[in-house]
């Protein structure tokens, strides 16, 4: 895998090289070591600076959430059981110890335990990340091509019906909130209109979402119209800029068939911009698959959440506040190197 | 044969009563339908449509309220969930029957107070465990000695504080006397709640380590899995002691986060019944020709509190005043959809020495505002604490300070989200939640110094009430007691701190491929979740 980037930047290069700007650049006077690996290591630093940061506030500002022990015991509290539980789960000592503690912890990949569930929090949300990671990676595999291709479609065939088309309905899409969409297609699919697939996934202890497809067709769905639109929407922007851009008209003034103008020279420019937005929207999902969990009733980090949230379960909304910005950290990382990789103009600023 | 005759034959063949019978040509006359009258009445003598009860199949039952800390131990409870399960495995020495009246149907053979202050149970013979062992008088003094012990925080100790632990006796392998430290006439009825389940010697709750190996029951299904927040697989008892139940072979008790995607399932036809549809879908399920709505006239109330002894409350004309701005039949309109009936300020109503020949109080504002004259407080501005802690909590607080516009006051509400924090039950004017209880069980949980929730700081100072509460907990004539329980639902009539506007129905929702649901009255969804899914088969 390691090679893999590397070694297709710069067949990428020399391909480019002949065509748009990059022929102001150098590829010959690259260094022995690709400048790419400075640059992701310093990546990498930054990341980690930024989890650091993001570790205090997340475990100083879920304190704010209030009292567990009371949270958890609700009316049939008493002194003496809330006092009992309190030592218990250690929340009578100092702030920054807990912290310490806690951050010692996940170094070495131990969450502590689920002050609700009273069990190991890496073992209880183990199921859970594999679902919703599952869910988002097939959503992704299909909106992120699917988008890519609307979009620079509808830009090849601007003003036409399709791109008109395309951009109503995107806007459309772009605009309902994922769970008015969910919840349209469980009414046309599953529970009114027709009775075709499940209105929702119930995936079985121990069981995995693949074990029944059709049960991932709706909330898959959902997704995938939640996110193409915007993608698809910054793809055609995108190509059309290329597509009036000089280095496109030299292009096709050299008498290259347009079918190597568009994925030659004006695809891979396009992309630069669509990666930013692809991972801002996979990172989002991570996120904001809370929704699309809640209405399909999906056992996922979202349905963890909404719970741990509710039982002020401290342990497990810090856990996975840590995974989902650890998430944003890694998608951002990605999205900046393929841009780079795609975009020789930068690429030679390393 | 149109619908009245049906109604009528129904009554001279005995399947309903003469009041029933009564109410079901009114509510005809009112424009229902054969099938929601026979409903309303709550007809016990079988379910609509049964027929011949028969075995097999998984039932599927959708459940909303659980979480990660959804827990099975046959003696508490915290989420709904939790309640379907406890009765899959779990039986009770006496059983509430579907018109809350208390029948020695469950472990025991007979369940006697000997003296105001002794107990005795008897075992019914021969009822085995999940493991093959017999149910015996050991069994039991573990059972109430695990409740009776603070430590363990189980849901029935408060209303059992009266049975002394160390004077649990074994008379022989069935029988087992309770030695009280004070006259208790309220024992019996406690023996019937469902969560005071009886369990092996040794029993612990459920552990993910240990597995469902370790819920060893007397009741209709074994645990055979349980994840917490998600669901739990339940299989026929071979052995069950009620001969030919339970139907089914399976029930899965799964649990949902959201009541729209829990009707969706139940739309979709992935589960085959669920608890409390949101009122907003009762339409939508009754469209739909394979399901049905199942409304029970549940015993919860949600009351507004004012602490007799913290001021302005301490002032009963203020009290009576708040009383009167109360306008019931909105609040069930607004707050229930309908979907439940006025109260009167008193609780237990399926008690039998309720008190319903109260006059019912109406809502007054006239009377109310020279009442708050009277008392100088006319157009004063009062505080009103609530929270989500029970769907309706809020509601109920915002109506009554629209309500009490009317009488020139203004009532602030606060929702906080840690109402049940330091300052619960130190409020002088707040909003709780209570399920089902008989009178003086629920007195002792909330009504007297001691109880474990007395919001109300009830009874004032001057009144005989807590004396009255004793002598009704001595006294072991039934028709004695009731009229002491008679002077106490007078007492708080007249001077107490609740307002009490309503009772709400449980609404619940299945697949008419499922028989045997009919309406209940009582705390838990479902006809008592088919007393543990063994009164409900598929036809």
């Amino acid at each position: 895998m390691a090679s893999g980037p590397s070694g297709s930047a710069s067949a990428t290069v020399e391909r480019l090289t002949p065509g748009g700007p990059a022929a102001q650049a150098r590829p010959t006077s690259a260094p022995a070591v690709s400048p790419i690996w400075g640059f992701i290591g310093r990546r990498i630093l930054l990341g980690a600076l930024v989890l650091f940061l993001v570790s205090i506030v997340v475990f100083f500002a879920t304190q704010a959430l209030g009292d567990p022990a009371r949270a958890i015991l609700g009316r049939s509290a008493t002194p003496a059981s809330l006092a009992a539980l309190r030592e218990q789960l250690h929340l009578n000592r100092p702030l920054v110890e807990q912290y310490l503690t806690w951050l010692g912890g996940l170094l070495h990949g131990d969450a502590g335990n689920s002050l609700a569930a009273q069990e190991p929090v890496t073992k209880l949300i183990a199921d859970h990340v594999v679902n919703s990671a599952f869910l988002v990676l097939i959503a992704g595999a299909i909106s992120i091509p699917l988008s890519i291709l609307i979009g620079s479609y509808a830009a090849l065939r601007r003003d036409k019906a399709f791109d008109v088309a395309m951009s109503l309905s995107t806007l459309v899409f772009a605009a309902l909130p994922e769970f008015v969409v969910g919840i349209m297609l469980v009414v046309l699919f599953a529970t009114t209109v027709l009775h075709v697939l499940p209105g929702v996934s119930i995936i079985p202890p121990g069981g995995k979402p693949w074990d029944d497809p059709t049960a991932l067709v709706l909330p898959v769905l959902t997704l995938v119209l939640a996110v193409t639109p915007y993608v698809a929407r910054i793809m055609r922007a995108s190509m059309i800029e290329v597509l009036e851009s000089d280095y496109v008209e030299m292009a096709r003034l050299k008498g290259l068939p347009e079918r190597v103008v568009i994925t030659r020279h004006a695809l891979p420019n396009a992309l630069g911009p669509t990666f930013q937005v692809i991972a801002l929207n996979l990172a989002y999902l991570a996120g904001g698959i809370i929704v699309v969990e809640y209405v399909f009733n999906y056992g996922g980090i979202g349905s963890e959440l909404r719970d741990a949230v509710y039982n002020h379960d401290l342990p497990v909304i810090q856990a996975l506040a840590m995974l989902i910005a650890g998430l944003y950290v890694v998608l951002n990382l990605l999205a900046d190197v393929a841009t780079i990789l795609v975009t020789p103009k930068l690429r030679t600023r390393l | 044969m149109d619908d009245k005759s049906t109604l009528e034959s129904m009554y001279l063949g005995g399947t309903i009563t003469r009041r029933q019978l009564l109410m079901g040509i009114g509510m005809l006359a009112a424009g229902a339908s054969i099938a929601s009258v026979l409903a309303a009445c709550g007809t016990s003598s079988g379910p609509i449509g049964g027929g011949t009860p028969k075995r097999g199949g998984n039932f599927r039952l959708g459940v909303t309220g659980g979480g990660a800390k959804d827990m099975m131990d046959g003696q508490n409870i915290i989420t709904k969930p939790d309640q379907a399960r406890l009765v899959t495995a779990f039986e009770t020495l006496l059983i509430y029957n579907e018109q809350y009246e208390l029948k020695t149907d469950g472990l025991a053979e007979s369940v006697t107070q000997d003296a105001p202050d002794k107990w005795t149970v008897r075992l019914r013979q021969g009822i085995e465990w999940h493991n093959g062992k017999t149910l015996n008088a050991d069994d039991v003094v573990y059972s109430f000695q695990r409740m009776l012990d603070p430590k363990n925080g189980l849901f029935g100790n408060a209303g059992l504080s009266s049975i002394d632990p160390n004077n649990i006796q074994k008379m022989d392998e069935r029988t087992v006397r309770l030695n009280l430290k004070q006259a208790d006439s309220t024992i019996g009825e406690q023996l019937g709640q469902y969560y005071n389940g009886m369990v092996p010697v040794g029993y612990k709750r459920f552990d993910s380590a240990t597995g469902p190996s370790g819920q060893i029951g007397t009741g209709p299904y074994k645990l055979q899995s349980f994840t917490p927040g998600q669901q739990s697989v339940h299989v026929r008892n071979p052995n069950y002691w009620r001969s030919g139940q339970p139907y089914f072979d399976q029930v899965t008790v799964i649990d949902f986060t959201d009541p729209t995607a829990q009707a969706n399932a139940l739309l979709g036809g992935q589960v085959d019944a669920i608890t409390d549809i949101p009122f907003a879908q009762v339409d939508v399920v009754k469209a739909h020709s394979g399901l049905a709505v199942l409304e029970s006239p549940g015993g919860g109330w949600l009351p507004l509190c004012m602490a007799i002894d913290i001021p302005p409350f301490s002032d009963n004309r203020v009290r009576q005043a708040f009383r009167l701005i109360v306008d019931r039949q909105a609040f069930v309109t607004q707050v229930l959809s309908g979907h439940g009936r006025i109260a009167n300020d008193l609780y237990a109503p399926f008690d039998a020495c309720f008190a319903s020949d109260l006059p019912q109080r109406h809502q007054d504002l006239q009377q109310a505002k020279s009442l708050l004259a009277s008392a100088g407080f006319a157009g004063a501005t009062f505080d009103l604490h609530t929270t989500d802690g029970a769907a309706g909590m809020v509601d109920s607080a915002n109506i009554f300070a629209q309500q009490a516009k009317g009488a020139g006051i203004t009532v602030n509400v606060h929702n906080d989200p840690n109402y049940y924090g330091d300052n619960y039950l130190k409020l002088g004017f707040s909003v709780d939640f209570w399920g089902t209880r008989a009178y003086l069980p629920q007195v002792g949980n909330g009504s007297v110094p001691g109880a474990p929730y007395n919001e109300c700081h009830w009874p004032p100072s001057d009144s005989n009430y807590i004396q009255l509460y004793h002598s009704a907990l001595a006294e072991t004539d039934q028709a004695k007691r009731c009229q002491i329980v008679h002077d106490m639902q007078k007492l708080e009539y007249d001077k107490g701190g609740y307002i009490i506007p309503f009772f709400n129905n449980l609404v619940d929702a299945y697949s008419t491929k499922v028989s045997g649901f009919v309406p209940s009255k009582g705390t838990l969804n479902l006809t008592s979740f088919g007393h543990g899914f063994r009164t409900v088969w598929f036809g």
